[in-house]
């Protein structure tokens, strides 16, 4: 004599999140980098911009930092990032 | 209702013992066994709290999960949970998916909170919570169940599980399970559901991302300025070791240290106003403890372990001997906030 038993765990409706294309090319691009708000995220990624321009010919680097690092990016940080071409999402501690 | 309604992956298994080794080996348990879940098990959950399978208990707002009632009897009945704890699970459920309580956040990250249940009104008495001996620890089954269930939750429905969702550095046994039902009867103030939503009658489920107790005793006084102080130096030094941010943190009081309340006629309100004005530190205060490289140019600022006094959960239970009480901080400031729901309530209705 067997035992049914029910899965326990999320089966249905799962929202897929798909990568975004990589750029090819990011000569004369406008990057956002998105930070946490972790201190130390501030010289890392002021750094990070740094070498983008240097390195990759990016025009100009956007930081932008969310107010809650433990919460998802608000609306307005979606809507600047309309401007950019590439975005760097960085978790920092 | 009937179990043909049930949505959920169906496995055949040999015995018992197949369904633990099954569960365990999938990351599908806590470590301990579980009761397995038949579907004459979930349909008794379901039926008992008068909700179909498919009933929308919440979303996940990170992840956009859609957490199902089936779903949440699955993990109840795995628990150890009897149909009649249903409907306080999917409450504490409920209160856990609001947007103030930030779950995502609070179960992911490295600070090692807990989601901390606190059960009050009639439903404690008809689900056989048990407010007194061991309070905070396996006083009765409900509320082991009801904690347990909440755990299982989190895990098999946003893989809050060690290394995957959750990246606490390290955890405390209240992820096991963490609940407590309040001593509504003898207690002399109104219970804390019935002063957060304002109604004396209701039974609810108050959520909180919380560290484990720091226990404090204070048997030497019957002042209650001088039992608060007591609560009050557990909270100064959370600032000190843990962190200084301010946010909800809960008192829980045997009846030993609440008999001074009730025989010098304090409220909660006045406790709530003893405890803001002193429950802070200096930030200079860093250097005492091994923190003195972030103390900064500014030693004297002052911070509150409490943004206003309503953030002060107090909480009546313990064993009737004893002047013991607990502090339990929050997680990390005040990014989660604790969140009370009814029982019963249909958030969609």
């Amino acid at each position: 004599m067997t035992i049914e038993v029910l899965d326990p765990t999320f089966e249905e409706g799962a929202v897929e999140f798909a990568l975004a294309a990589r750029p090819a090319d990011l000569r004369g691009a406008t990057v956002g980098i998105v930070s946490n708000g972790k201190h130390n995220t501030r010289p890392f990624f002021e750094a990070l911009g740094a070498e983008l321009q240097t390195r990759y010919g990016v025009s100009a680097v956007d930081i932008v930092v969310k107010p809650n690092y433990s919460a998802p990016a608000g609306p307005e940080i979606f809507e600047q990032a309309r401007d950019w071409q590439a975005l760097v999402a960085g978790v920092g501690d | 209702m009937t179990a043909d309604t049930l949505r959920a992956r169906r496995v055949q298994l040999d015995d018992v013992t197949e369904v633990q080794e099954y569960f365990h080996s999938r990351g599908w348990t806590d470590g301990l066994p579980v009761v397995p879940p038949t579907p004459a098990a979930v349909d008794a959950c379901l039926e008992w709290a008068g909700l179909a399978a498919e009933h929308l208990v919440g979303v996940e707002p990170v992840r956009q999960r859609a957490i199902t009632a089936e779903k949440v009897a699955i993990n109840a009945v795995m628990a150890g949970c009897l149909p009649m704890h249903m409907p306080v699970v999917v409450t504490a459920v409920t209160a856990m998916l609001s947007e103030p309580f930030l779950l995502h956040g609070a179960t992911a990250s490295t600070g090692g909170s807990a989601v901390l249940l606190i059960v009050n009104g009639p439903i404690r008495n008809e689900v056989g919570m048990d407010s007194g001996f061991n309070a905070l620890g396996s006083s009765d089954r409900a509320t082991t169940c009801v904690g347990r269930a909440v755990r299982l939750v989190l895990g098999n429905l946003l893989e809050v599980r060690p290394g995957e969702i959750d990246r606490s550095t390290l955890g405390h046994p209240g992820k096991l399970s963490y609940c407590i039902a309040e001593d509504d009867e003898g207690s002399p103030w109104e219970s804390l559901a019935a002063e957060r939503l304002g109604d004396p009658y209701v039974s609810a489920v108050t959520a909180m991302a919380a560290l484990s107790p720091r226990q404090i005793m204070n048997e030497w006084t019957t002042r209650p300025e001088e039992i608060l102080d007591t609560f009050v130096a557990e909270m100064r030094a959370n600032q000190r070791d843990y962190s200084i941010w301010a946010g909800n943190y809960a008192f829980v009081m045997a009846p030993q240290l609440r008999q001074p309340f009730a025989d010098h006629g304090w409220s909660r309100a006045d406790i709530r106003r003893y405890v803001f004005e002193r429950a802070r530190i200096r930030r200079g205060e860093w250097a005492d403890v091994g923190k003195a490289n972030v103390v900064g140019r500014d030693p004297d600022r002052e911070y509150p372990a409490l943004d206003s006094e309503d953030d002060l959960l107090i909480v009546a239970a313990g064993g009737p001997a004893g002047g013991f009480g607990a502090v339990i901080p929050p997680w990390l400031g005040p990014k989660s906030r604790a969140v009370t729901v009814p029982v019963g309530a249909c958030v969609d209705c």
